[in-house]
Formats: C-alpha cells, sequence, structure tokens
C-alpha cells in the first residue's frame, strides 16, 4: 500500500521507509518464538517493550476494555486499548515495578495473583510469560527503544486453510517481519479471534478448528498488523476437481464461480424474464414496469433483450433520481443538519440534490464528482464576495433558477457546512464514512481493535481539514463587504441570527441581493512552534490552527504550507490507482444495492478484519472502475449484465442457505423511498401509471433532504419514516433501513393513506369500473368525505324523488288525455331518469331492469366485466407477473363471493399489496 | 461474516445472520428477550411508563417553586398556596395538584446548560446532553426495547407524536404516532389502529383469507430466510392488532365511563392523559403526552393563569388520582417535565420570562418512587439550585432505575461504539427511600 511515487507533490515528502530487504536475497533467519527463549527462567535476553511486552499485555487481556485499558483505567492503574500509545502505558507500568527486586513488582505480584488481583490470575508462576516479564523487570524496565524498527507485514501461515470433517485442525504460524530485517515467530504474542465460531474457532495459541460447513476468515492480530486467513470447508462433496461444469459467460461470473468452486455451491438456474424485468427495473430505477412494457418484454424474442432493457433503464430518469438519493445518503444531505445554512431554510438539501443530480445525469466520473464536494468553496473560482452573494441570491429570487441553479456552481459547500461536520474529527470520520467506506472512528480515541489504524495515524489525518471554515458569515477579508451589503439592506439593523435570516430571506422574495455565508480555505502558514504558549479552548477541542504537516492514511507526511488548499493532496490521493479503499468503497455500494449484502458486509465497514467475501471480484470491480476512469455506468452494466445479477432466488439442493456468495438472488425489502412510490405506482391508472417511468415530481425518489425539519412537509413522510427512509446524519449506511417491522405491515393493510389510495379518482380501481361498466364506489377511509358522500347520496335521491314524482304527474295527466306521443315521450325520461339514478347509486335496479340492460349491453357492445383480464391486470402492475391458473381461480372465486364486483376487486389489489412479493425485490 | 465489530474489541452476532448456515431459530421477539439479560430486573416495580413533556419550558417560579419574598424583580405575580405536604407551597393556580402531592415527588433545583428548545427537548427525552455526531435514543425507545409489551398492542404511543426518537437503536423502536390528539367524549381515531371507514372486521378478515391464499411464492423458502419468515410473522401480528377489540377500544377514550373522565376535564391535555391511562391500563409499555405553550417571552402571567395552568392542574392531578384509584399507581412510573425552566429575573418590556436551564423543576411518582416529598432545593431567587442539585441526567438514570432498567449498561451503536444508556447520570437515592 505504498503511496504512488510519481506525483511530483509527494516526491520530495515521501517519508518511506527503506526496506533492506531485497525479494531476490534469502529472507533473514527467524527467530524462534519467545514461548521457547523465555521457557527457562535464566533466559539472558532482554524483551523488547514494543514487540514483546505491549503484545503480551494484550493478550494476557491487560489492556482489554474491561480491565486497565478502560479509559477510568482500574485500580488506578489504567493502559491505553489494545496498546499503542507506547510512551504512556511505559510510565504507567513503570510505576509499578521494581527493578532492584524484581519479583516484588507489583504488576508480577498481580498477575501472579500473589495479591489480589480482581482480574485473577493472568500468569501462570514459572511460565514463559512470567519469565519475559520478569526478565524485562530485572533489566531495568527498558521502554520502546529510540528510533524503532517498523512491523512491515506479518506473514500468517497457512494463508487459506480448506477443511473437509468437523473437528479437523491446524495451527497458524505468525512471522513478524521487522523493517531492520529482523524476523521473529510471534505466534504466541498474536491475538487470534474467528469471525464465525460456527464455521470454525481459534484459540488463543492460533490452532484452527472446524465446525460447520462454510466459509469465514480467522484473524490474527499483532502490534499493527491485522491478517485475516480464510477457512473454508465445503457444503457438499462438489467442490474442487469434482464440480460440475456450470455456465460463467462474464469475468464476474468466473469470479464468482471460482469462490463457489471452492465452497461446493452451485449458482441457481438465471431467473425468469418476468422476474428479470421486475428486479431491475426496481433495482435500477426504483420503479415498476408497466404492464404494457411486461408484455412487450415477454414477447420479444431478441436474445440480447437483457442488455438492451439495461441500457434503457440506465437512461430513465428513476435512476438519475435513485442514485442520487443514494449519493445524498452517503454525502449527508440532511436538512437538520444544514439548519441554517442557507437564508431560506430547507433550501440548502434541495441544491444539494440538484448539484448531485446534474452530475449523475451527465453521468461524470465518480472521482470527479467527489472532487466537487472534498475541495468545494462557497466561490467559484475568480468570484468576487460580492458577485458570490449575486450569483447565489439570484437562485432564490422569484425570476431565479431556483435550487437548480446550484447545480451550476462549482463544488458541493454545503458537505462542509454541516452541522456535525464542523470539527477535524467529526470531518475525518464522516470522510472516512462518505469517500472510504471506513470506519475510523474507533481510532479517534485509540488503537483500531480491527485496523492499522492508530490514534496517531487519526490525529495526523486530521490535518488536512483544519484549514477549511464551514459556518462562518463571510471570508475574513470580505468581512467589510458583508458589513456594507449588510448596512444598505433595510431593516437588517441590529438583527442577528434567526431574525436577521428571516429578514434576509424577505429581501430575498423582493429580488435583493444578501451577504451569505460562505465555506473557505486558508493557505496553511509555515509557523514556528511555541511550545510554551497553553493551548487554546478551540485547540483543546481540536479545532486549533492547521498544521504545517498532515499525514495521509497509511502514507506519507505532507508539507501543507507547499500547496494552496490543504485539501488538494487528500484529493490527488483519493483518486490516485493505489488508493486501497477509494474505488472499493463505491464499487461495493453499488455491489451491495444489487445483492442484498455488499463483496465487503456491512458494505461501510471495510476494514482489515472484516475481508471480502471474494476478494479477487472485488479487486477486478475496483480495478476496472478505476480503468474506466471511475464511470459509474461502467460499473452497474458489467454488474447487471452478469449471468450472477441475473439468478433465480429459487434455490437449488447446494445453496439454500448461501446468502453471502452470490449463488442465487436474495430476496430483499424495497428501500423505502421505492416501497412508497411502488404502491402508488401500482394503484394508479393506466396512465399515471406509465407516467412513473418517465416524469419523478411527486415521488419519494425526489425528496431532497432528510430530517425532521422536512417532515410533515411531504405527504410521503409517514410512509417513509415506517419503511426507514435514511436519516443522514451518523455516518453509517445503517442510517438507511430495510428491515421489515409491525409497523410497516400495520400500514400497508389499514392505514387510511394506503385505502384511500385505492378508491383515488386517479386510481386503478376507478378506472377498471369505468372500463367494464361498474358503477364504482369508494370505500372511502376517510370519514368526512364519505359523510360528504352519504349527504350528496341523499340530495340526490331527494332530487331524484321530486323529480319522478313530477314525471309520473304529468304521465298520470297524459294517460287521462290519452295523449299517445306525450305519455311515450314521458315513459322514457322516467326509464331515463331511472337509469341515471341507478347508475350514480341512488336507487338499485330491480331485477328486470339488470337483466334488461345486460341484453342491451350484449347488443350495444357496451363495456361488460372482464374478470380474467382485471385480475391479469392486477397481477402485471404489481407482481410484474402473470398469475398461474390457480391464483387466478382464487382471485375470480373471491371476486365472486365478494358483496359487490368493486369490493371485490379492490379486495384483489389490496391482497396484493399486502403479499411479501410486492414489497420485496427478488 | 455475521460478526458485528464493536469499537472495544468484542464482537455480537447479528440477529438477523447471513452467513452461509448460519441459521438461528430467534424471532424478533425471543431475541429481544435474550438481550434483556441482567441489566434489566423484571421485579421492579415500574412496569409502565407515562412522560408528559411540557414543550416550550414552563416557568419554575410561577408552578412549583414560587419565591414569595424575592424582590420584584424575580418574583412574578402570583401566590402560594398550601399543598397536602406541610410546609410545602406550589403556585395559588395550581389547587388539585397541591391536593395530591403525596403522590409524586417534586425536584425543584434540576439544573443543566443547554438553552435551545430542540437541544434541551433532546436532552431532557434521553438523559443524555445531546451531541451533534450521535443521536441518544428516548426513554420510550430503549423501554421498548428492553421491555417489549404485549402482540396485541404497540409497547411505545405518543400522544400525538414524540421527540423521543429512537436514535441509534434503530427505527424499530420508534413510537407510534396517534398524530393527532383525543377530543374528550369523541370516538378517537388512530392512524393504522383504527379500522379505516367503511372496512369492518368481517371485511379484513375476508381479505386476510385471500391474502394467505396467494402470498404463497416464497413458501419454499420462507423458513430459510429471516426476512420473509419475519414478514410473514409480522403479517400476522399486524391482523391481531388491527382486529383486536382490545387495541381499539384502549385507543377510543369515548368508551371511558363518564364519571371517571369527568376529572380530565375537556382539554386536550387532559384527554390525552385519559388515553394515556388507558393504553398503560391495556398493556401499552410507554407512552408520551406532548403539551406545548409553554414558551411564555410575552405576558407570562395572563398566559400561566388563563391558557396553561388550569388545564395542567386538572389534567395531571386526574392524572395521578385516576392511576390510583384503578390501581396502577404502583406499577406506573410517571415523568412530567419540559425542557427548562424561566428567567427568574422579569423580562420587563414584554412581562416575560426566557429561557433557562440553570433551574427547574420536574415531577416523578409512581412505579415505586416515593410520593409527598419535596426533593432538592433553589436559592433564594430560584435562579441556581441551593446545593449540589440534580441533572437531567440524574432523574433519568432514577427513572430507568424504577422501570427495572440498569442506566449503566453498555449499547454498542451500529457503528460500534459503546455507550452507556445514560452517561453521566446517578439514582437519586432518596426518590425510593
Amino acid at each position: 500500500m505504498k503511496f504512488h511515487k510519481s506525483l511530483a507533490l509527494f516526491a520530495t515528502l515521501l517519508a518511506t521507509v527503506a526496506s533492506t530487504l531485497h525479494a531476490d536475497e534469502p529472507p533473514a533467519p527467524v527467530t524462534v518464538s519467545v514461548a521457547q527463549r523465555f521457557a527457562a527462567a535464566d533466559a539472558a535476553e532482554v524483551p523488547d517493550f514494543q514487540k514483546h511486552i505491549v503484545p503480551l499485555l494484550g493478550k494476557l487481556g491487560c489492556n482489554g476494555r474491561a480491565c486497565h485499558g478502560s479509559f477510568q483505567g482500574r485500580g488506578g492503574f489504567r493502559l491505553s486499548l489494545f496498546g499503542y500509545d507506547f510512551a504512556t502505558d511505559h510510565d504507567e507500568l513503570y510505576g509499578r515495578v521494581d527493578t532492584e527486586t524484581a519479583a516484588q513488582s507489583l504488576i508480577l505480584q498481580k498477575g501472579l495473583m500473589e495479591i489480589q488481583h480482581e482480574g485473577g490470575q493472568r500468569l501462570k508462576p514459572g511460565s514463559w510469560e512470567h519469565h519475559l516479564m520478569l526478565r524485562w523487570v530485572q533489566a531495568g524496565a527498558p521502554p520502546r527503544v529510540p528510533d524503532p524498527p517498523s512491523l512491515l507485514r506479518l506473514e500468517v501461515t497457512p494463508s487459506e486453510i480448506l477443511f473437509n470433517t468437523a473437528g479437523q485442525q491446524q495451527p497458524l504460524t505468525a512471522i513478524a517481519v521487522w523493517s531492520n530485517g529482523v524476523r521473529e515467530d510471534v505466534t504466541a504474542l498474536c491475538r487470534f479471534q474467528t469471525n464465525d465460531d460456527q464455521i470454525a474457532d481459534i484459540t488463543q495459541n492460533g490452532l484452527v478448528t472446524a465446525a460447520e460447513p462454510g466459509d469465514t476468515h480467522v484473524v490474527a492480530f499483532y502490534d499493527s498488523a491485522v491478517v485475516p486467513v480464510p477457512v473454508i470447508r465445503p457444503v457438499t462433496p462438489q467442490f474442487g476437481d469434482q464440480y460440475p461444469q456450470v455456465a460463467a459467460p462474464t469475468r464476474i461470473d468466473e469470479l464468482v464461480v471460482q469462490k463457489l468452486r471452492k465452497i461446493g455451491v452451485v449458482q441457481s438456474d438465471t431467473c425468469s424474464d418476468a422476474e428479470f424485468l421486475r428486479r431491475a427495473s426496481l433495482d435500477v430505477t426504483g420503479t415498476l414496469p408497466t404492464p404494457a412494457e411486461i408484455r412487450e418484454f415477454l414477447a420479444n424474442q431478441s436474445p440480447d433483450k437483457r442488455a438492451r432493457k439495461i441500457d434503457e433503464l440506465l437512461e430513465r430518469p428513476g435512476y438519475v433520481a435513485w442514485w442520487t438519493t443514494r449519493i445524498c445518503d452517503i454525502t449527508g444531505n440532511s436538512d437538520d443538519k444544514l439548519n441554517n445554512v442557507t437564508p431560506v431554510q430547507a433550501e440548502a438539501s434541495k441544491q444539494w440534490y440538484e448539484w448531485v443530480e446534474k452530475r449523475v445525469r451527465e453521468n461524470m466520473p465518480w472521482d470527479r464528482i467527489v472532487e466537487g464536494i472534498v475541495l468545494a468553496n462557497s466561490r467559484n473560482p475568480g468570484e468576487t464576495y460580492q458577485q458570490y452573494c449575486e450569483n447565489i441570491s439570484r437562485l432564490y429570487h422569484k425570476d431565479g433558477p431556483g435550487a437548480s441553479g446550484y447545480a451550476e456552481r462549482q463544488g458541493l459547500a454545503h458537505f462542509w457546512a454541516r452541522q456535525n461536520f464542523q470539527t477535524s474529527e467529526d470531518r475525518v470520520i464522516a470522510f472516512a464514512y462518505t469517500f472510504l467506506g471506513t470506519r475510523i472512528q474507533c481510532a479517534q480515541c485509540h488503537k483500531h481493535p480491527f485496523d492499522q489504524w492508530t490514534q496517531d495515524d487519526f490525529k495526523q489525518f486530521e490535518g488536512f481539514f483544519k484549514s477549511t471554515v464551514g459556518r462562518q458569515n463571510a471570508r475574513p477579508d470580505a468581512k467589510a463587504d458583508y458589513d456594507k451589503m449588510l448596512a444598505e439592506l433595510q431593516g437588517t439593523e441590529g438583527l442577528k441570527g434567526n431574525d436577521l435570516r428571516r429578514v434576509l430571506a424577505e429581501q430575498l422574495a423582493k429580488g435583493a441581493t444578501v451577504p451569505l455565508g460562505e465555506v473557505y480555505t486558508t493557505k496553511v502558514q509555515a509557523r514556528a512552534a511555541n511550545r510554551n504558549r497553553p493551548a487554546t479552548p478551540a485547540q483543546r477541542r481540536g479545532n486549533g490552527p492547521a498544521p504545517a504537516t498532515a499525514k495521509i492514511l497509511a502514507g506519507p507526511v505532507v508539507d501543507l504550507t507547499q500547496v494552496e488548499d490543504a485539501r488538494q493532496p487528500l484529493m490527488d490521493w483519493l483518486r490516485s490507482p493505489e488508493n486501497p479503499l477509494f474505488a472499493k468503497a463505491f464499487v461495493n455500494r453499488v455491489w451491495a444495492s444489487y445483492f442484498n449484502v455488499g463483496i465487503v458486509q456491512p458494505a461501510d465497514d471495510l476494514n482489515l478484519a472484516n475481508p471480502p467475501v471474494n476478494a479477487p471480484l472485488l479487486d477486478y470491480l475496483a480495478k476496472g472502475f478505476i480503468e474506466h476512469q471511475f464511470d459509474m455506468k461502467w460499473l452497474h452494466r458489467e454488474i447487471l449484465n452478469s449471468r450472477t445479477y441475473q439468478l433465480s432466488w429459487i434455490p437449488n439442493s447446494t445453496n439454500r442457505h448461501d446468502e453471502r456468495n452470490f449463488s442465487r438472488a436474495v430476496p430483499r425489502r424495497l428501500p423505502a423511498e421505492i416501497a412508497w412510490d411502488i404502491m402508488m405506482q401500482a394503484s394508479l391508472s393506466t396512465e399515471k401509471n406509465s407516467e412513473f417511468v418517465t416524469a419523478l415530481d411527486k415521488r419519494a425518489l425526489s425528496i431532497p433532504g432528510s430530517g425532521l425539519r422536512q417532515r410533515n412537509r411531504n405527504p410521503a413522510d409517514y410512509a417513509l419514516t415506517v419503511f426507514g427512509r435514511s436519516i443522514r446524519e451518523s455516518n453509517c449506511d445503517c442510517d438507511r433501513s430495510d428491515e421489515p417491522s409491525l409497523l410497516q405491515t400495520i400500514f400497508v393493510q389499514n392505514d387510511g393513506q394506503v385505502l384511500s389510495m385505492l378508491d383515488s379518482q386517479d386510481g386503478w380501481l376507478a378506472e377498471t369500473c369505468k372500463q367494464n361498466g361498474l358503477q364504482f364506489t369508494r370505500k372511502s377511509s376517510d370519514d368526512a368525505a364519505a359523510a360528504q358522500q352519504a349527504r350528496a347520496r341523499t340530495q340526490l335521491k331527494t332530487r331524484f324523488k321530486e323529480q319522478l314524482k313530477k314525471l309520473e304527474e304529468q304521465l298520470a295527466a297524459a294517460e287521462e288525455k290519452q295523449a299517445e306521443k306525450q305519455i311515450a315521450s314521458l315513459k322514457a325520461q322516467i326509464r331515463k331518469l331511472r337509469d341515471q339514478a341507478v347508475a350514480r347509486g341512488v336507487i338499485e335496479a330491480d331485477a328486470a331492469d339488470v337483466a334488461a340492460a345486460e341484453q342491451q349491453a350484449v347488443a350495444q357492445g357496451t363495456p361488460q366485466l372482464n374478470t380474467d383480464a382485471i385480475i391479469t391486470d392486477a397481477w402485471l402492475r404489481t407482481l410484474s407477473r402473470m398469475p398461474t391458473d390457480n391464483e387466478l381461480q382464487t382471485a375470480k372465486t373471491w371476486i365472486a363471493e365478494s358483496k359487490d364486483p368493486v369490493e371485490g376487486i379492490r379486495g384483489v389489489l389490496w391482497a396484493l399489496l399486502n403479499t411479501r412479493e410486492f414489497i420485496v425485490n427478488h | 461474516m455475521a460478526i458485528f465489530k464493536n469499537c472495544d474489541g468484542t464482537t455480537r452476532r447479528d440477529f438477523l445472520r447471513a452467513g452461509v448456515f448460519g441459521t438461528t431459530g430467534l424471532t424478533l421477539a425471543s431475541y429481544s428477550q435474550l438481550a434483556a439479560a441482567s441489566h434489566v430486573n423484571p421485579n421492579a416495580k415500574g412496569k409502565a411508563a407515562i412522560f408528559v413533556n411540557l414543550n416550550g419550558g414552563p416557568s419554575h417560579m410561577d408552578t412549583f417553586d414560587l419565591k414569595p419574598d424575592a424582590p420584584s424583580e424575580y418574583r412574578g405575580e402570583f401566590n402560594p398556596i398550601q399543598t397536602c405536604l406541610s410546609g410545602v407551597t406550589i403556585s395559588e393556580h395550581l389547587p388539585k395538584l397541591a391536593a395530591c402531592m403525596d403522590k409524586f415527588t417534586l425536584l425543584r433545583g434540576v439544573s443543566h446548560s443547554v438553552a435551545a428548545h430542540e437541544l434541551g427537548t433532546k436532552y431532557v427525552n434521553t438523559g443524555n446532553r445531546p451531541l451533534p455526531s450521535l443521536e441518544f435514543p428516548g426513554y420510550g425507545a430503549v423501554i421498548t426495547k428492553e421491555r417489549p409489551g404485549q402482540e396485541e398492542l404497540p409497547s411505545f404511543v405518543a400522544i400525538p407524536n414524540s421527540s423521543q426518537r429512537p436514535g441509534y437503536l434503530g427505527v424499530k423502536y420508534a413510537p407510534m404516532n396517534t398524530t393527532s390528539t383525543p377530543v374528550m367524549g369523541q370516538a378517537y381515531r388512530v392512524r393504522g389502529i383504527t379500522m379505516a371507514g367503511g372496512l369492518t372486521v368481517e371485511d379484513l378478515e375476508r381479505r386476510r383469507g385471500l391474502l394467505t391464499q396467494i402470498d404463497r411464492t416464497f413458501s419454499d423458502v420462507e423458513k430459510d430466510s429471516q426476512l420473509l419468515d419475519g414478514m410473514d410473522e409480522f403479517g400476522r401480528q399486524a391482523h391481531t392488532v388491527i382486529s383486536s377489540t382490545k387495541a381499539r377500544e384502549a385507543f377510543d377514550i369515548s368508551k371511558e365511563s363518564p364519571e371517571f373522565s369527568q376529572a380530565f376535564g375537556t382539554t386536550p391535555l387532559g384527554a390525552s392523559c385519559l388515553l394515556a391511562l388507558r393504553l398503560v391500563e391495556s398493556g401499552v409499555r410507554f407512552v408520551t403526552v406532548s403539551n406545548g405553550g409553554w414558551d411564555t417571552h410575552n405576558d407570562n402571567w395572563t398566559a400561566l393563569r388563563t391558557r396553561q395552568l388550569p388545564p395542567l392542574d386538572e389534567a395531571l392531578s386526574a392524572l395521578f388520582n385516576g392511576l390510583a384509584a384503578r390501581g396502577l399507581l404502583d406499577s406506573t412510573v410517571v415523568y412530567v417535565t419540559g425542557e427548562f425552566g424561566r428567567t427568574p429575573k422579569i423580562n420587563s418590556t414584554r412581562n416575560g420570562r426566557d429561557h433557562y436551564p440553570r433551574n427547574m423543576f420536574m415531577l416523578l411518582g409512581g412505579g415505586g418512587v416515593r410520593g409527598g416529598q419535596v426533593l432538592g432545593e433553589s436559592d433564594e431567587t430560584a435562579s441556581m439550585p441551593k446545593h449540589e442539585g440534580f441533572s437531567p441526567d440524574d432523574v433519568a438514570a432514577s427513572f430507568y432505575h424504577a422501570m427495572g432498567i440498569d442506566h449503566t449498561y453498555e449499547y454498542h451503536t451500529s457503528t460500534g461504539r459503546p455507550v452507556m444508556i445514560v452517561r453521566d447520570g446517578r439514582v437519586i437515592p432518596q426518590l425510593f427511600s
């Protein structure tokens, strides 16, 4: 992971460790384990503090969180958690050793339980551990050596373990390779962990034991190294040479099958065309295919119709909206966190959405989108403060371009203005989450337990984030302009905070230019270190002046005084092909959106101890993504066209329990926005249904921000909350929840909003009634509406009766006069009136009338109830497939047994929306 | 790979296990019960709780912490009256509460330093001083997680909505918001619970029959999928909740006898308190009632005298007395608080009081909390606690204690950080002595 040297910027700054090892030289002999070297009590060797003492304390559990690694310490004795603070740890230990009479040292007496120790006996008398500690104390308890060598790597063998029966065992050996050429067997000093003890267990001596079939990793930890070792016990006898011949048309398929071959799992068959169309439409565009589209796709005989459909889907607005939403998720577009960032509330989140939307629409390469975020300042290059205020103010003017005008700005400055992105510590955490898919926060306070990062790495990385100001009025050199502009605006005198913002919003509405806050960066100045000056409160909080240097994670130290913007080297590092995480983080998230789980899972938790389930696959995609200049559509296309993506969810005898190795499709609950959108889409009329494919207004997919402030403004808010739309505030992909819940089910079954949606004037039910000659009646969930309808019906009835009475009186009079012509006319009028009344539900039609009407309908070809077609349509618009014969019969019978056909059809639609098949993608 | 990584190096198995051959027979309910181990004392007296949130910050000096001898720029217009506790006085506009002070503890001298509405509200609804980087779960979310209620009813109901968000615990511990306030004497409709107009239990049964017949696509694989199996279970539960008369009756305050309802008055707060009582009686674990209008920057005394205090006096006293009459007070913790107090020094230009977190009051009663006492004391001008005072964290710790939950228990956030339920609080022993 050495940083790319060709970047001239770093050429002079690289603090690379010159390795004394050359590939063609035989490696130095391996020093045998401390367990042997200190087996006897009289070993002469002096243990090394970093190499031996601290790892041993870790292994014995002394610096664990429940013990002395706790931030409060235990019994007044505190060690750094997971031990990477050598100076402090030495100080603490040194106060508890007696170098004159070593055996009297508190750390030995306590560890041996010679005196009371809450943590129990950690050292067995006469053990190598005891001897090692004793020898160290006897030698004067030396600290870490000055200018210590660094750990180049930890070589763990074997590098992969294949078991075939339960109970089989395999010891691991770990060799530490140091920068000074020393190679030492440190197996006895490593901590070990299994990632799934149901598949393989591991002892603290590194002995791995097979359990259930499956695959997992065991992990060795030593110093800063974290090394995972795959453990596989095949699931069936069909593995390796016994594996059947299977199709693997794309590189993705080859790599997936390569892994499956090892574990003896065979992929399912490919899914049906209908399943493919539904799955891909929902995954790519968050939209259901229309019934017409399904019929057309099923009828299409072309062999490349799936590939063509993928291309088509990637050009639809739904793709743009969905991936804009996902990028807003991971970048943190939250109304709550953007409070007061713009003079008009909730505008910041809209502008943010528009900025991302334009770039996704244009398929701008991912690294260039990120560049616009990482290097964002509020002002475009060359803009004066005055121009900046004019340009931004225009967005709010009545005749201005609105939030979409913000998309034309070079940078997404709002990213830096978020409330939870102000301290450099918060920035490191959020940056690592968003762009590296890594949870670095552990290293904020201690050595990361699952990764290489130390607290020092974290602190030195903070330097890149300290010279950007996120929530200020104006850049200091523009303060005078700011004051002047404010003074020229009426009604702002003496106002601050919310009061001022209110007036500014009013001024904007009137078309004025108002002074605005800005995100800006200052050049890092070289300054002489003044050790004597006490830290200011800001410095103690970690917000001090930017340091002159910062260090790339697992990379070189950068002299920040040599660059205009401290974030530039950070961005160069991000997009460099050598960056170990940037491409993988995005690729893994995209993969996870198509396969329920990432190649690394959780998808935003890339760390050494959480290795990819299929490393060659992740490497291939990341490399391809980089080679294709971070072209997002290349990535989508590559995945969608694989056979692996197009597998059926129906398992075979080998992969029933596999949800991690991509041997079949895994049913997954639809994301909140899509779940709600398709409930609407499925229940709307044919015309409105198809509008979902082309238009995005009124869709949950295009709601810009998240957060409480947004709530109750959009009718979808309740549904989106219940279905777990991302809250975008805690730097975790889990801010979005795809878990089912009781409230969700209650919502779809019985919420007034859903039930009245079925009865919508624009709905499919109303349309179907019309087309089938049925009287559409609402079963409205809205009491007020129902009451109004009842009132209206009563009025109609009264009016009908009055009119009928009048006509009947006229008829009686005419009959008396025997005016035949008039009688015929009046009779016709009465008949017409009755028909109208029946049609409007005012009176019940009598049996003779119904029979007559039906006869007439047959004769005239007026619409007739076609239950089969209705049911088929209902299935197509919800489950995107034809009903089976059985389902057709069930639904038919159910409709026939319902009070009336309308209620029957309504019930069928309700039931379909409530099936699991509807709400999961499969 | 079915293991969550925690910051402190411990691992815990994901309940929705996704490993190859990682199958567990755990349902959500049994998992919750498993999770509820040593840090939950199921024998604690508190079995349910009602949290009344007085939004806006009620003036402590004009309600429960009067200083009749303070200088006139502090004192305020109201006079103290004797309560049923000897030597204890409260505002003259709270006579009914004065008469039932034996049923709860009045805490004076509660103090913090967050003077903004939103942040202060978060503080008193979680027991943790808010952080920008982490959202703490509200009491209701923690209680729902640790002590889930019955199947027929939601565990956590908010009337009409709540500041208690599930935070890092995740959306499944979110409250069921009624979204509207009940009106005394009228049938009450609740989103999702009340059968929507026109739909009858029979309709629902019929539809459910059709649904079970057509929802069979996954029947061969559903037992192997936590998702599909879980959704199936939720489907059954949802049907139980919706068709259960118990749930509908509990929400319908018009079913309450007029004699019992009368004491609650006719205000929205009274109706909300009555609903809270009925829900708790039916088995709901946690109910929040939100009541606004306490942000009395202007015309503090008029607002309190005419608009705020009479309904509060009536509703809260009826709640305490009603719970006692139904035999529920011993098992129901009632917790009443605003987000802060109000400035002791009167804002003379507006004849009001402004935000003031340094000194405020809270009420805690029922569920084993000793009633009939005043704990804590403020100084001569009600500006600061006279002695050490209490923090919202302390009251939160005590509240959890009453509910049998160890507030020092550590959760792991979704990113693996260990966080105590209440990070900085100590149980106030006198509440339980």
